[in-house]
């Protein structure tokens, strides 16, 4: 990647339900912590399966500073406390015009929209069930004044934020970018996963034989993001660099990501293109890895197609089981991961991980962490619809 | 190039469907008075043949319609839009809300309607009838998503990442009419249906994007094109381009303004090319 082109992760800030500071949320993933618990927040009775990974509660907010009732927005605003502590409370830019703010979510403001058509037909709550309503509260939070978009690929939402943030960084439509997703638990995706039959009622066994459906979560995830140049100008510390991304449509199901997994494919070649590295470059792959029987298998076979030989010898893990499946908060927290992988030289294992399934044979990582510092990490997510992106991120 | 800007595609076809028609020649010159005090001017259910649509949402029928209404207007085969070269960005600020609702009051709670609910069922449905798998991103909000996924697909175009992009827009209202009653205030009237998309291919010239917060969204009204069409939120840029292109408009020289919940977009596309009709500006 040409210097011009390079895109800085300055920091990052999180809220999952094993952490909610980059430091809680790194020790509880090398610890081995699950966030899977009954959910507490809402009814559940009618479900065939009750438990996520609930956020109990938000040890940011004290009660005299809430400020929205919208817990997506609740979320994201945590999430940026975090992320602007870790800059000293500076002005994002001099300008604010110029800061972005780029959100990946499945579910928006879905929410809200359960509560408008209830009992509460306030129209701000219909107005806050608009997917981009979250989005907005946080630019407001956060005084970003610039490009202010939302995007929803599903569950891969927050890696296609991402990369849309980094091309604005390169376009020169912004000086700072704040990407990231999130999503947050309610009656509307717990049912619709419920009626799919999508949740296991045992554990999430990421790429284990075993392995019988996934289980969601809620959470936020934020990096703020800037051009290289402009990063080392001011100096200071990174957490990393995103070098390549892409995104690609699967084409062949609604709901079903494509037996063949072409879609992933051509994402994570696009995302290797642009970085400009090979598959000897890449030494680790956070997985999608949602612990359903067919992701699992296409995720392995599209990674040795893409990888060859390599394949074989990139260490592979999935932290799904650790948080549940955050939707659009996802693939945001596992670029986080991947970077904070290499800063403490440790690779998170895979939860639930105990017996390898024979059509997941790449040396995936179980047990427990594994010492190793990938520099070049590859990140892959899958959503609904057939979204499918993929990052490539470098440790600094 | 200046900040913000980037290669200009060119506009090889649009295709529109709207409450009010098929094509720019079905708007009226008064949406307001064409509406005769309908709040909601429908698009209707398309009538796509093949057994697949069957319970495909509306939004979705609408969103495959409006491609093929682009190819037919192009002369374009469908078969070469296959494969990863094509991308296609999807923009819309509701048409999500009538599957989000069915869901929510249980009359589409069985096991195929949830997937449905999600923003991505039509440019999914679209991808799976085109067997497009090229880059895929999907904008939420008003006219200025549609502005930001026009600005993307030149990006994409630019960088050769893909060799065509397609940029949809759907928006429907029909079924959440009573919601939108509750809102009056909010938004214009009538609210118009559409579904509306372009189909770019690489092109020279420059187009210029930004967007920013605005306090007092200005030049909301500035080509006038709400006069005609309604309120239609992320499909109104699309119409414009339409619109221009319906006018001969060659090369392009457009400005479009979008405005949406507190967000102001910008876009300046001015395409160069071979003088092969009336130079035109629709602002």
């Amino acid at each position: 990647v040409a210097d011009a082109d390079r895109i800085a992760i300055v920091t990052a800030g999180v809220v999952t339900p094993i952490g909610q500071d980059l430091d809680a949320f790194w020790s509880a993933l090398v610890t081995g912590a699950s966030g899977i618990s009954r959910i507490e927040r809402f009814p559940v009775d009618d479900l065939r399966v009750a438990r996520a990974g609930e956020i109990k509660k938000l040890v940011r907010e004290r009660g005299d500073e809430v400020l929205t009732d919208c817990r997506a927005s609740r979320l994201l605003i945590a999430a940026a406390d975090e992320l602007v502590t870790h800059v000293g409370g500076r002005p994002l830019a001099p300008d604010p015009r110029r800061v972005a703010l780029v959100l990946g979510t499945a579910l928006g403001g879905v929410e809200e929209g359960e509560r408008a058509l209830g009992c509460d037909r306030r129209p701000s709550s219909l107005a806050g069930a608009l997917y981009d309503s979250p989005a907005r509260t946080l630019a407001d939070w956060l005084g970003a004044e610039g490009p202010l978009l939302t995007i929803s690929t599903a569950c891969a939402s927050g890696a296609t934020a991402l990369g849309v943030a980094a091309d604005l960084l390169r376009n020169g439509a912004a000086d700072v970018a704040v990407a990231g997703g999130y999503d947050v638990l309610c009656r509307f995706v717990m049912k619709g996963f419920d009626v799919l039959r999508s949740l296991t009622r045992d554990e999430v066994r990421p790429f284990d034989r075993r392995r019988s459906g996934l289980l969601l979560g809620e959470g936020a995830g934020l990096v703020l993001m800037e051009r290289e140049r402009d990063a080392a100008a001011r100096g200071g510390d990174r957490l990393g660099h995103l070098l390549g991304h892409a995104s690609a449509s699967d084409g062949s199901h609604i709901a079903a990501p494509d037996p063949n997994g072409r879609g992933l494919e051509v994402s994570i070649r696009g995302a290797m293109r642009q970085a400009g590295i090979s598959p000897e470059e890449i030494e680790f792959d956070s997985a999608h890895g949602t612990g359903t029987p067919l992701n699992d298998k296409i995720e392995t076979a599209v990674l040795k197609r893409v990888l060859g030989r390599r394949a074989y010898a990139v260490p592979v893990n999935s932290t799904k089981a650790h948080t549940g499946h955050t939707m659009g908060a996802a693939a945001t927290l596992e670029a986080i991961m991947c970077l904070l992988a290499w800063r403490h030289g440790q690779i998170p294992h895979t939860l639930n991980l105990e017996q390898p399934d024979p059509d997941c044979d790449l040396d995936f990582v179980s047990g427990e962490p594994r010492p190793c510092r990938p520099r070049i990490s590859l990140s892959t997510s899958l959503g609904f619809g057939g979204s499918n992106a993929a990052l490539i991120l470098e440790g600094a | 190039m200046s900040p913000g800007s980037v290669a200009a595609p060119r506009l090889r076809a649009t295709g529109l469907l709207s409450g009010w028609g098929r094509g720019v020649a079905a708007l009226p010159h008064d949406a307001g008075a064409a509406a005769a005090g309908r709040a909601v001017v429908s698009a209707g259910r398309p009538a796509l043949a093949g057994d697949r649509f069957r319970r495909v949402t509306r939004e979705c029928l609408l969103g495959v319609a409006a491609v093929e209404e682009a190819l037919e207007e192009a002369g374009f085969p469908r078969a070469l839009l296959a494969g990863s070269r094509t991308a296609l960005l999807y923009a819309t600020a509701s048409a999500y809300g009538a599957s989000n609702r069915a869901f929510i009051e249980g009359t589409g709670a069985t096991t195929l309607h949830f997937p449905y609910t999600a923003p991505s069922a039509v440019p999914a449905e679209v991808a799976i009838e085109f067997g497009i798998t090229g880059p895929y991103v999907i904008f939420l909000g008003g006219a200025p998503a549609t502005l930001s996924a026009l600005w993307y697909a030149a990006t994409l175009l630019a960088s050769s990442t893909c060799d065509r992009a397609l940029v949809l827009a759907v928006e429907t209202f029909e079924e959440c009419a009573d919601l939108y009653a509750r809102g009056r205030w909010l938004v214009g009237r009538p609210l118009v249906e559409g579904a509306v998309c372009a189909l770019l291919e690489p092109g020279a010239g420059e187009l210029s994007y930004s967007e920013g917060r605005c306090r007092r969204p200005a030049r909301r009204a500035a080509t006038g094109i709400e006069r005609r069409l309604g309120e239609a939120f992320a499909c109104t840029p699309l119409v414009e381009l339409s619109v221009a292109r319906a006018a001969g408009a060659a090369p392009l020289d457009l400005l479009l303004f979008g405005v949406w919940r507190g967000s102001e977009a910008a876009l300046r596309w001015v395409e160069m090319g071979p003088w092969n009709g009336k130079k035109s500006s629709t602002s």
